[in-house]
């Protein structure tokens, strides 16, 4: 009996009602395969997405202002590579890694191909979907942006920053992508644009403004003023009472009423502030379980040695709060991410669910039931990025978990 | 025990004996007329205490009695309801910069250690010193390496404090609270969470440091601590000071019933 039988053996046919399971359940994965696989390469009529490729990415959005775009990509590019590359010099100087870490082995290079395989593997098939060279220029300066950043990156992680220095640097890192935000949509007024692009605008921005303002509600919540703690609970609870959807269509509809047309702000950016506040009320509430995790003795031990309110909160408390609760602030932050479809519903901006199935609509797609393929094609594209969201996070946990408990 | 050491006691005269504020020389710490409520329970009912500098205080007591709620007090991690307690001259008020100040000088150490999980041993040692008294990285970093040498375990300054054994936790501990160069080294309980085998190395530490002339007060149920390391013995029950004294008279010749009984069930 060779290794191979013996594993079938004890885990697929150990006994009848096992193999009986085994051979049904077998029938049926093999069955959804045969169907998934031949609906992708056989039966699937992809052609509507190679046509249509450029409005599910970008939407609308002028050709003329093209370069715009490209610079864009290429400056979140080289500001992902130097957060990447900034974080762990950060981690090095905190002596969390060695410089024996840091060597390019084998190894590393391989990790990080199983780290990004999958979306990269993306963005070469849509790259090659485009079919014109400009894309391909785009994302190889992109690429080459990234890695610079990743390589200059440290060199600055590891400097010595005192904290007014660092909160100014936290402060340019994450005003980075909303300065990229006002740079793509200036140039077509507000609502020209959109696609994926837009998803992805969205959830960036809103999640980098409501991460401080989470943090902020949920230590507000356990203040020792009455009023803050008061402000904070009543702001949490109503926000998190009412659903997304009717404050995306409150923001659409009821602004109207308050604040003459030309005042009010465009519906992307009135999506990116309901995003961000009712976001901000659930990573408050995340975070708040974070903060309550942490035993009562390490705020006493940091009392004793002297610290002051604000420096055990922001160095004993917070930092192993948020640790505690990565999986979960991650998961609202997808959820988040996911939700930016909702803005298309409900305030008709042109994201890639609403351009999925406007698309569908074309004279030379109507009435052929494409609806199937463009929605697996806009499925494909949240799994993406969500799944490398999630696996980063997870990363990011055994990375911080270091000397945990 | 013999003669001599029980002349040293004044032997019998208890009235002297319970009075916890006659020292000798400076107080580091004066405690006048502390009551404390939690609620409707009194956990300290007109506690009277000095600490003089340089002196080893040990107190001890049933659980319950208020012994950790009165050393809590000294560094406002109980607040008291009643009286005054100063210390080196300062007295504890409301004033959030004056706690500050007082926990500058005061160490403490706690039963469960409340290391900082998430930074390494010496990043405990040196976070107080750089974040309070704005000492530059590197000297605060000799001064934790110095510390550890000290608590004889400079080989794990690099590790994370879950990677130590209790006794180890309890040293850098120690260490850590040393680092703010501290007047006065509170001890709460600081041997009950560990294991047998360790409780000698935390003892030896601490007894270093009473000989290189540390104030301290120690809240134990080591009695063989007391009777080597103190210079008062002061035995607590119900929220009072029942009975001060040396350890020759506390161990030898105790006054009060209450702490006969005590010592009977424990010894």
């Amino acid at each position: 009996m060779t290794a191979a039988t013996r594993w079938l053996r004890h885990n697929l046919f150990r006994t009848k009602r096992d193999a009986f399971l085994t051979l049904v359940f077998g029938a049926l994965a093999i069955w959804l395969i045969y169907k998934t696989v031949r609906f992708v390469f056989v039966t699937g009529r992809w052609t509507i997405i190679e046509v249509n490729l450029r409005i599910l990415m970008v939407g609308r959005y002028p050709e003329v202002h093209d370069l715009r775009l490209a610079v864009t990509l290429i400056v979140l590019a080289a500001w992902g590579g130097l957060l990447a590359g900034f974080l762990r010099g950060r981690q090095f100087r905190a002596g969390r890694i060695t410089s024996e870490d840091s060597k390019l082995t084998a190894a590393r290079v391989l990790d990080l191909f199983e780290r990004l395989w999958i979306p990269l593997a993306v963005i070469v098939l849509l790259l090659m979907l485009s079919g014109t060279a400009g894309p391909w220029l785009m994302v190889g300066l992109a690429l080459v942006a990234a890695l610079a950043g990743r390589l200059i990156g440290p060199v600055f992680g590891r400097l010595r920053l005192g904290a007014a220095v660092s909160a100014v640097i936290m402060l340019v890192f994450a005003a980075v992508p909303l300065g990229m935000y006002f740079y793509v949509v200036t140039a077509v007024g507000f609502d020209g644009w959109g696609g994926f692009m837009l998803n992805l605008f969205l959830s960036v921005c809103s999640i980098i403004l409501c991460y401080p303002l989470g943090v902020l509600l949920a230590l507000g919540r356990r203040s020792g003023l009455p009023l803050v703690r008061l402000v904070c609970t009543a702001y949490i609870e109503i926000i998190r009472g009412a659903p997304l959807f009717v404050l995306l269509l409150l923001a659409n509809v009821a602004l109207g009423f308050f604040v003459p047309d030309s005042l009010a702000p465009a519906t992307s950016t009135r999506a990116i502030v309901v995003f961000t506040f009712f976001t901000a009320a659930y990573m408050a509430e995340i975070i708040r379980g974070g903060l309550q995790s942490i035993p009562r003795g390490q705020i006493e031990a940091a009392k004793a040695v002297g610290l002051s309110p604000i420096r055990q909160t922001g160095y004993i408390v917070l930092p192993q709060a948020l640790r505690n609760v990565i999986p979960a602030q991650i998961g609202q932050l997808i959820s988040l991410f996911k939700d930016t479809t909702l803005a298309g519903i409900a305030m008709s901006l042109f994201e890639l669910l609403n351009v999925s199935g406007a698309i569908t609509s074309q004279p030379e797609f109507r009435g052929q039931g494409l609806i199937a393929e463009t929605l697996t094609f806009a499925a494909l594209m949240f799994w993406v990025v969500s799944y490398t969201m999630s696996r980063e996070s997870q990363r990011l946990e055994k990375r911080l978990g270091v000397g945990s408990r | 025990m013999t003669a001599d050491d029980s002349d040293r006691t004044m032997p019998g005269d208890a009235p002297v004996f319970a009075d916890a504020t006659a020292i000798s020389g400076d107080a580091m710490i004066e405690i006048d007329a502390v009551d404390k409520f939690f609620g409707d329970f009194q956990a300290l009912k007109n506690i009277n205490l000095r600490v003089g500098t340089q002196e080893v205080v040990v107190v001890i007591g049933p659980s319950g009695s208020g012994k950790s709620t009165l050393i809590r007090c000294i560094n406002r991690l109980e607040e008291h309801d009643a009286g005054r307690i100063v210390v080196d001259g300062t007295e504890l008020s409301n004033d959030i910069r004056n706690i500050q100040e007082i926990r500058r000088e005061t160490g403490m150490v706690f039963q469960s250690f409340n290391l900082f999980p998430h930074l390494t041993v010496l990043d405990n040692i040196t976070l107080a010193p750089r974040k309070v008294r704005r000492m530059p990285k590197a000297k605060a970093e000799a001064l934790g390496m110095d510390l550890l040498e000290m608590v004889k375990i400079p080989e794990q300054a690099s590790k994370y404090p879950g990677q130590m054994s209790g006794g180890q936790q309890q040293r850098v501990a120690i260490a850590r609270a040393l680092a703010m160069n501290p007047k006065v080294m509170l001890f709460d309980e600081p041997t009950s969470a560990l294991d047998p085998e360790m409780i000698g190395e935390v003892l030896d530490t601490m007894k270093d440091l009473a000989r290189s002339g540390m104030t301290m007060i120690v809240v134990t149920h080591e009695m063989g601590f007391a009777r080597e390391v103190a210079d008062r013995v002061v035995f607590m029950a119900d929220g009072q000071i029942v009975e001060v004294g040396t350890p020759e008279h506390f161990f030898e010749n105790p006054s009060e019933d209450r702490t006969k009984l005590f010592l009977s069930q424990i010894l």
